[in-house]
């Protein structure tokens, strides 16, 4: 038997397949990247810190900000007006993004392709783009203003850009797509014949709609709504291009903090308050996801 | 012939509103990107709808224009930054995670994806007060860094999804043949996953060009990279030359998407 060399032997054990080797550097670099960051964030919350060109100079433990932002009324309505936003989000889009997988599901290869093709090319456009199209519509000179006063609805162009309602229109659009992918995933597991019996047993389409694919879909449903939830409460593309620069939610309020106002400890006191509280909506939505399972399989019996 | 009474009629009516809201929400898809692209062949130096002319200047333009020239170019860097840290760390963690017995391995699988989970501004921000506790500043080398960091996520998945559906006999077969691990990795199992490779390096590529929220926070001052840029002309500036950038990018997202049902098909993405 010829001795193979040190090295080939070594990729051999490294490819075994059955050690944890092959996952180590990523793990360094995610600790290094990932984890330690968020324990400084965290530690930058609870301190009063010195930065001076960029570079933390002294750090000293201290709740004062943590305990000045849970006070402050700023932070009131920023964090109230950012969860009803988002929480609009994500219900307008489960209303339109569930139709997009029920037509996914009825629909023949080129519906299906179709759907496909409109909801996966967004993904892969910047949200900037997407978001510049729509001050495109609804700008003062814009399509929707154009029209209305064409047909002569409106003498003077409406102000929909820079208001609450285009930075809704913007993020249910922009968000849409993040809401369809999930539900058409669980959709087209289903067993088909489900639905088959349905309709042999006689029920109408509505009827199986709505005791056979709603509460299937439910699982999508919520990984849909929580990742819809997660992007448009984090997000300051469209509130800053839409809502005109005036239209503060909580990530504008990160971003002015951390990079015009320098006010580091702010900064990492409201990204906290920004991830603890995104982190409680998931949950709510977990446990709701869980409740609608109980209730698909009793469906299902 | 069947005849329409009062619940079938019901049944039709429920049904044709859920398809008239589905096509209602194909078309919210669709439209503003044709609009954008509509509008960047405007002749005016300022969008008004409808377009009056016909012209390809705005997209002589962008390219004469060297911000946004090296914007583009710092942004392809740290794409393919990213897409290759995300290979090179994320193809052996999903082997470790897929094949892996040993304790842990379902761990592994669910902190990888951790950081894809979090909020891309709160990575972005931690990462760049780390970075200025160790007097790290925010550099292209950051930013790729840490986008990789947040995207390595999908090329995990992706790579994992197909080495469970790699049939193992093929392996086994190798093995007994008397193939080494090496070989069989490198004549079996890389080819069979080299799709899914490619579909996760399209995505990887497009996050590091596209990304806006760990980018704020980490990219480079000297190296502006496109988003950046992007955010800056479409706050200050109301000609059809964003128009034009943006055709540019979608018509970039069009071609990965061809890309991407050329590799693993349009239909395996959302796996």
């Amino acid at each position: 038997m010829t001795r193979r060399p040190l090295l080939l032997r070594l990729v051999d054990e490294l490819l075994s397949g059955r050690g944890i080797w092959p996952a180590v550097p990523a793990i360094v670099v995610l600790v290094v990247v990932a984890v330690i960051p968020f324990g400084v964030l965290l530690s930058l919350g609870f301190s009063d810190i010195v930065v001076s060109r960029g570079v933390i100079v002294s750090q000293e433990l201290s709740l004062r900000h943590l305990t000045t932002a849970l006070a402050d009324p700023l932070y009131h309505t920023t964090f109230r007006r950012s969860l009803t936003l988002a929480l609009t989000t994500t219900f307008f889009c489960s209303l339109l993004g569930f139709p997009v997988a029920y037509l996914f599901l009825i629909g023949g290869p080129w519906v299906r392709r179709i759907i496909l093709v409109l909801t996966i090319a967004p993904i892969l456009t910047s949200g900037i783009v997407r978001t510049y199209a729509w001050i495109v519509i609804l700008g003062g000179r814009g399509v929707v203003n154009a029209t209305l006063m064409e047909f002569g609805l409106i003498s003077q162009p409406l102000r929909i850009i820079n208001t609450h309602w285009a930075v809704l229109i913007g993020m249910v659009q922009i968000h849409l797509p993040i809401m369809i992918l999930p539900l058409i995933a669980v959709m087209s597991r289903h067993d088909s014949r489900l639905e088959e019996a349905s309709a042999n047993l006689g029920a109408s389409r509505l009827a199986t709609l709505r005791t056979i694919i709603l509460p299937l879909s439910v699982p999508g449903l919520g990984t849909g709504a929580a990742l819809v939830f997660t992007l448009s409460y984090t997000t300051f593309v469209v509130p800053q291009l839409l809502g005109g620069g005036n239209y503060l939610n909580a990530a504008t309020m990160v971003y002015e903090q951390v990079v015009y106002s320098l006010e580091w400890s702010k900064g990492a006191v409201t990204a906290m308050i920004l991830m603890a509280t995104c982190l409680a909506v998931l949950l709510v939505f977990a446990w709701l996801t869980h409740i609608g399972t109980r209730w698909t399989r009793v469906a299902q019996r | 012939m069947k005849r329409i009474d009062g619940a079938d009629l019901i049944d039709r009516l429920g049904i044709g509103f859920i398809i008239a809201l589905a096509v209602l929400a194909l078309a919210l898809l669709l439209l503003p990107a044709v609009i954008v692209v509509v509008m960047s062949f405007d002749t005016r130096g300022y969008i008004s709808f409808p377009p009056v002319g016909f012209t390809l200047d705005w997209y002589v333009k962008v390219f004469n224009q060297p911000v946004l020239v090296d914007a583009m170019w710092t942004s392809i860097k740290v794409g393919l930054y990213v897409t290759a840290l995300c290979i090179a760390l994320g193809v052996p963690t999903a082997l470790a995670c897929a094949r892996g017995d040993f304790r842990g391995a379902t761990a592994l699988s669910v902190f990888v994806l951790v950081p894809h989970m979090v909020p891309g501004i709160v990575l972005g921000v931690a990462v760049l007060f780390s970075g200025a506790l160790l007097g790290i500043g925010p550099s292209i080398w950051l930013q790729s860094v840490s986008l990789s960091v947040y995207v390595m996520a999908v090329m995990v998945r992706t790579v994992m999804a197909r080495l469970q559906r790699l049939d193992p006999l093929l392996e086994q077969a190798s093995a007994n043949l008397g193939a080494s691990r090496w070989q069989t990795f490198r004549i079996i199992t890389l080819p069979l996953l080299l799709p899914a490779i490619l579909a996760g390096a399209v995505f990887t590529f497009i996050e590091g060009v596209d990304n806006l929220s760990v980018t704020i926070f980490t990219h480079g001052y000297r190296d502006r990279p496109l988003p950046i840029e992007l955010l800056a002309i479409v706050q200050n500036s109301n000609s059809p030359l964003v128009a034009a950038v943006s055709s540019v990018q979608i018509m970039l997202a069009v071609l990965a998407l061809l890309a991407i049902s050329l590799t693993i098909g349009l239909d395996r993405v959302n796996e």
